[in-house]
């Protein structure tokens, strides 16, 4: 069996047979996990110095004499890493005073301190799969996004607790500003939005539990979820970035919603997260240092604010170590472009804009496929996977050491 | 006389486009279904546009040339989706507010149709632009 590394889901039961050409007899993977398994056989990298060829140790000496030189470095990247390497990164960042920053940043981050903090109740998948009855996806699509998400765990399955699952016991909700596959599914419970209307919609989910006539157009639609709400007896939200994205600096009336819900019934809430190990990133850094991203050890303390998001850093570093991520292709153009003029080092397993872009590629073995480690999947458990084949490229925590011996 | 169009386009993810962009970001599969936008029936009459078509799409952080598709949702005139990708992300401005999230979801831009001959901006050129 092997882990899939394609999302925050980790799916560890996966078969399949790898040959030279390709995968085949493949069972359990989705279209998105099967994507990513055939990367292991498209668009590797080399190792390079400005695009050129050279041998592995020649790159990482390359790399590690940019970084030994670099005043504001910036360490990006680290969602689509295992645990060992993130611990490797940020030693690299306390070491050489770097800015240390991941994908978190300007995705679920928001959400995902108030999970970790504990601010929001939150619970394992395992328990949706056998306790919930009311799954509610609030500016999510897991259908595109975490494709197994509603056979393994929320809609589906036959749970401990949830034997008629979806036929009877389970009911979904979805909220969101266009109908999704996934609102599709939930038609029954399906509530559009206006773009940036889910604080607006949380007010009114809130009156309704507390009795009072929302102020919303469909009155009838509204005071029904509030009666659903109630009666459910163990619900789950689970946040996608259209809602993150949408409540920003009022994530407080997401923490009353959910306060409310918990007054009445059990709600909790599992973040969307997309990659792999953006969760187990989070969890580490704010272990070492009390932030979850966003960190500076410029000056040797760790300091945290959005000066060092990668938004801001990106423009302001002197040299980029990005790993296991394409901000080039992520970031708003203005941001890419500030980021591609730096010297940039670029750690992956596979050909992306960053790549082409960087001064110097390290090539790194693909996690899941050609090198084990540990992550944390989206609900905080933690998953050990092995590589299920050979492969000469090394790890990101091999090239990191590798790099802090040569600094 | 077809109008030039302003609309709202939020950003989202499809299984396709996510593959093909585990596959290879550089590939013609990855391209299609990024350099795409999927816009309300009355924003197409409004363009004069079929399915397939290339419309300029503009606003003050960047352009691109892009194909268009007829949405199947209900009716959401003035509101238009794209797959999140590079194309999308010319479109996103740099600045940010509190919580340092950028609009990836909220872009404003013009819409304007393009002649039958135009065809999408490619991602090399995408590429060039950063490196420019």
């Amino acid at each position: 069996m092997a882990t899939c590394t394609g999302c925050s889901l980790l799916c560890e039961d996966i078969e399949a047979i790898v040959t030279d050409g390709g995968l085949s007899h493949v069972k359990n993977l989705c279209r998105k996990g099967h994507g990513h398994f055939q990367a292991v056989f498209t668009e590797r990298t080399e190792p390079s110095i400005d695009g050129q060829k050279v041998d592995l140790e020649k790159a990482i000496l390359a790399a590690a004499e940019i970084l030994k030189n670099a005043k504001r470095p910036l360490l990006y990247g680290w969602s689509n890493s295992t645990l060992e390497a993130q611990a490797a990164g940020i030693r690299l960042a306390e070491k050489i005073g770097a800015t240390i920053d991941d994908t978190s940043s300007f995705c679920q981050g928001l959400l995902m301190e108030r999970i970790i903090a504990g601010t929001i109740p939150t619970c394992t998948l395992d328990d949706v799969r056998n306790f919930a009855d009311t799954s509610i996806f609030w500016g999510s699509d897991p259908s595109n996004s975490h494709p197994r998400h509603l056979s393994r765990f929320s809609y589906y399955p036959r749970g401990d607790k949830r034997q008629k699952s979806y036929e009877e016991e389970r009911t979904c909700i979805a909220v969101d500003v266009r109908k999704s596959a996934t609102a599709q599914l939930c038609s029954n419970y399906y509530f559009r939005l206006a773009p940036g209307g889910d604080a607006e919609f949380m007010e009114a989910i809130i009156s309704v539990l507390d009795g009072k006539i929302p102020k919303v157009a469909d009155k009838k639609k509204m005071i029904e979820l509030g009666t659903l709400l109630k009666k459910t007896e163990y619900g789950v939200i689970f946040p996608g970035l259209g809602m993150v994205y949408s409540m920003q600096d009022r994530m407080d009336l997401f923490e009353r919603l959910m306060a409310r819900l918990n007054e009445i019934t059990t709600f909790r809430a599992i973040p969307m997260v997309g990659h792999y190990n953006m969760r187990g990133f989070n969890e580490l850094l704010r272990e070492k240092t009390g932030f979850i991203n966003r960190v500076s050890f410029k000056g040797g303390a760790a300091a945290h604010g959005p000066e060092n998001s990668v938004l801001s850093a990106a423009k302001s570093c002197d040299a980029a170590l990005v790993i296991g991520s394409d901000p080039l292709s992520s970031l708003p153009f203005g941001t890419a472009r500030a980021l591609s003029k730096k010297p940039i080092i670029a750690i992956d397993p596979r050909r992306s804009l960053t790549t082409d872009a960087a001064k110097v590629v390290i090539p790194s073995a693909l996690s899941g496929m050609e090198a084990g480690g540990t992550a944390v999947r989206m609900d905080g458990v933690k998953i050990r996977f092995e590589p299920i084949i050979e492969s000469k490229r090394p790890t990101d925590e091999e090239i990191l050491t590798r790099i802090m011996e040569a600094i | 006389m077809p109008e030039e169009v302003e609309v709202t386009i939020v950003t989202v993810r499809d299984i396709f486009q996510d593959e093909a962009a585990k596959k290879s970001r550089f590939s013609l599969e990855y391209e299609k279904l990024s350099a795409l936008i999927v816009l309300d029936k009355q924003d197409m009459a409004r363009l004069a546009v079929k399915d397939g078509q290339k419309l300029l799409v503009k606003n003050d952080a960047g352009s691109v040339i892009i194909a268009v598709k007829t949405s199947a949702d209900e009716a959401h005139p003035g509101l238009a989706f794209m797959n999140n990708s590079p194309w999308s992300n010319q479109l996103v401005a740099d600045s940010v507010g509190e919580c340092s999230i950028p609009g990836f979801k909220s872009i404003k831009a013009k819409l304007a149709r393009m002649e039958e001959t135009a065809n999408v901006t490619p991602i090399t050129e995408l590429f060039s632009r950063m490196k420019g």
